[in-house]
């Protein structure tokens, strides 16, 4: 299938993505906007490795924190908060070789609660460490500029977190088309098979998983110039590696737009059980997320986009190639 | 002498938090032995058996004689789930099992946070509030039911796999589930007793551990991850494994607590599992 489709898209997105950065004033709407776009790279980032890999990780907020605690390290030091998106990015990536090196020939819930016990490995890690601010966290200085990553408004923010939606997206499209695409849908679909190819699975899974936590490393540093508050709660902690599998569970892993679908959902719920309930609504949305992904998993094991797919598929007549119910075991 | 004395201490609290960390993993180990599925929403059913135990607890009916009551209605209420949900789950591809039940860990949470509040609830007058002594060694009452009611609970659903008809029947799903097909086994009914066994455990875990500890809607979560744990280095689905593990993990818990400091006493759990995950995955007795 052709790529230009996903391109089209992607520049409609990125257009009227623009148009909301510049011409929209209201803080509300585009603190929704900023949102949406940096969960739909996380999410995405998570589909990498649990979407098209097949691995199932809970507990991906850890890269998200090595971006997050680069920024407040960076800015905190007198460094430029720009130097902490390389620098969080080869630290997630760093960390992902280290601890997917053993694990990730570890299958179904083998890996995933290894990713829920490394992730709180490092929480303990960062709450006992006094160079990372212990359980307090940092406090970023305000600044303003393009300099320091902080504006008074939230319209750049918007512009940031919008280029990196598209550069992760198009890595996406290129990952789909690629040799490591085609070779983690074959280990997803039967490592055992795909291993008798001659595909070294622990090594593409690991390329996998370093580009994954680089991306959502990424999102930590927007995170952190746009909250200016980074803690272990906030970004590393087991909740956040369950919001972040949410919304790749629920847009339908290993799709090229599941994430944005999942974030959308996400942050639309969010804010729908907020004005409508305020602070006394707390747990309704979880009902809401939850119900969605029992009903996923029971009836649409692939998710939003995975169900339009699927449908686009048969309409045109052509074979369906997402694996139907018990194949992919 | 005094650090004997504190050492004994950790050993005696250590096998009793075991203990209660058996009843919550055989359930685990008993629904991934027969049909392969690991409940990341186990957590959740404790959770709840805890509220419910809670709930009688208001009517007059304490703890232990709501034990019963809550082992019962969680049973049903597994079976419900594993009717409803978790069949279909089976019938999906490999991770729809665990993206499936770790839905229902949010449902279950969002519910009980939506209705029953964030706070931190505790049984009215419970019974069991004096200490016993041991020599040196001091022991809260209740503990000490908590440890020996789960560890005859513990017991109960090891014979009753072992030496009933049922039970056979879970080992022989357990072990090839086309061969018990073909031996005329209803696999459905199986797999949905087991659940509901499963639930069960957590269910008198639940009434049990109401004895001593709050409940709030994140209160499983905590005995499901060490659950997870116990049931790896047991062996995933051997029982007398999960026993041995249980009690391993109580004491890497309580002396990690007391010789790390409390809020690293998880990382000794949590490297135990990654080494045994890594090094001997079918666990300290499984087989291979």
């Amino acid at each position: 299938m052709t790529a230009r489709p996903h391109l089209f898209a992607l520049a409609a997105i990125v257009v009227a993505g623009l148009l909301a950065a510049l011409g929209v004033r209201s803080a509300v709407v585009l603190d929704l906007v900023f949102t949406l776009l940096l969960y739909a790279v996380l999410g995405q980032s998570w589909n990498w490795i649990s979407g098209y890999a097949g691995n199932i990780s809970f507990g991906h907020a850890i890269f998200f924190g090595c971006g997050a605690y680069a920024s407040a390290l960076c800015v905190t030091h007198g460094l430029s908060p720009w130097l902490a998106i390389p620098a969080g990015a080869l630290a997630a990536a760093l960390l992902a070789l280290v601890t997917g090196f053993p694990t990730l020939g570890l299958r179904g819930h083998y890996f995933s609660i290894a990713t829920i016990a490394v992730a709180a490995l490092v929480e303990v890690f960062v709450r006992t460490s006094p160079a990372l601010g212990k359980a307090n966290g940092f406090e970023l200085p305000i600044a303003s500029g393009w300099a320091a990553m902080q504006f008074p408004q939230k319209g750049p923010y918007v512009m940031l977190a919008l280029a990196l939606f598209a550069i992760v997206q198009l890595a996406t499209i290129a990952l789909e088309r690629s040799r490591l695409g085609y070779y983690l849908r074959a280990l997803r679909a039967n490592h055992a098979a795909a291993a008798s190819v001659g595909i070294d699975e622990r090594r593409y899974k690991l390329i996998a998983f370093a580009w994954s936590a680089a991306m959502a490393a990424a999102a930590g540093v927007l995170y952190a110039q746009y909250t200016l508050f980074v803690d272990p709660p906030s970004t590393i902690a087991l909740a956040v590696s369950i919001d972040i599998a949410l919304i790749g569970v629920v847009g339908g892993i290993g799709t090229l737009w599941g994430p944005l679908a999942g974030a959308l959902v996400y942050v639309v719920l969010a804010k729908a059980v907020a004005l409508r309930m305020g602070g006394t609504g707390k747990g309704y949305d979880l009902v809401i997320y939850g119900a969605i992904i029992c009903v996923i998993a029971a009836l649409r094991p692939y998710g939003i986009v995975g169900t339009i797919v699927d449908a686009l598929r048969r309409r045109r007549g052509a074979s369906v190639a997402v694996p139907t119910a018990g194949t992919a075991a | 002498m005094e650090a004997l004395g504190t050492f004994g201490q950790l050993l005696v609290g250590g096998l009793l938090t075991g203990l209660v960390f058996a009843l919550v993993a055989v359930g685990l180990t008993l629904v991934y032995g027969v049909m392969d599925v690991v409940n990341f929403a186990h957590g959740e059913f404790l959770m709840l058996a805890m509220y419910a135990t809670l709930g009688l607890a208001l009517l007059g009916l304490g703890p232990l004689v709501g034990l019963p009551l809550v082992a019962i209605a969680m049973f049903l209420f597994g079976i419900v789930v594993y009717r409803v949900f978790v069949r279909r789950l089976l019938a999906g591809p490999p991770e729809a099992t665990v993206f499936g039940t770790f839905g229902l860990l949010v449902l279950l949470q969002g519910v009980a946070q939506a209705t029953l509040t964030s706070d931190f609830q505790s049984a009215p007058n419970p019974p069991f509030r004096g200490t016993l002594h041991l020599g040196a060694i001091a022991v809260s009452q209740a503990t000490v039911i908590e440890g020996i009611g789960a560890l005859v609970l513990t017991a109960a659903l090891f014979a009753f796999v072992e030496y009933t008809e049922t039970g056979r029947a879970m080992r022989a799903v357990a072990e090839d589930r086309v061969a018990a097909t073909l031996m005329g086994i209803d696999v459905q009914r199986v797999n949905g007793l087991a659940f509901g066994i499963g639930a069960a455990c957590v269910g008198a875990a639940g009434a049990l551990l109401m004895l001593s500890y709050p409940v709030y809607p994140t209160a499983g979560a905590p005995f499901a991850l060490t659950a997870f744990v116990v049931v790896a280095l047991g062996g995933f689905g051997s029982i007398q494994g999960a026993l041995v593990g249980a009690l391993l993990v109580g004491m890497l818990e309580v002396f990690g607590g007391f010789y790390l400091s409390p809020e690293m006493k998880m990382v000794p759990v949590y490297l135990a599992y990654l080494a045994i995950v890594l090094l001997r995955p079918q666990g300290l007795l499984g087989r291979r």
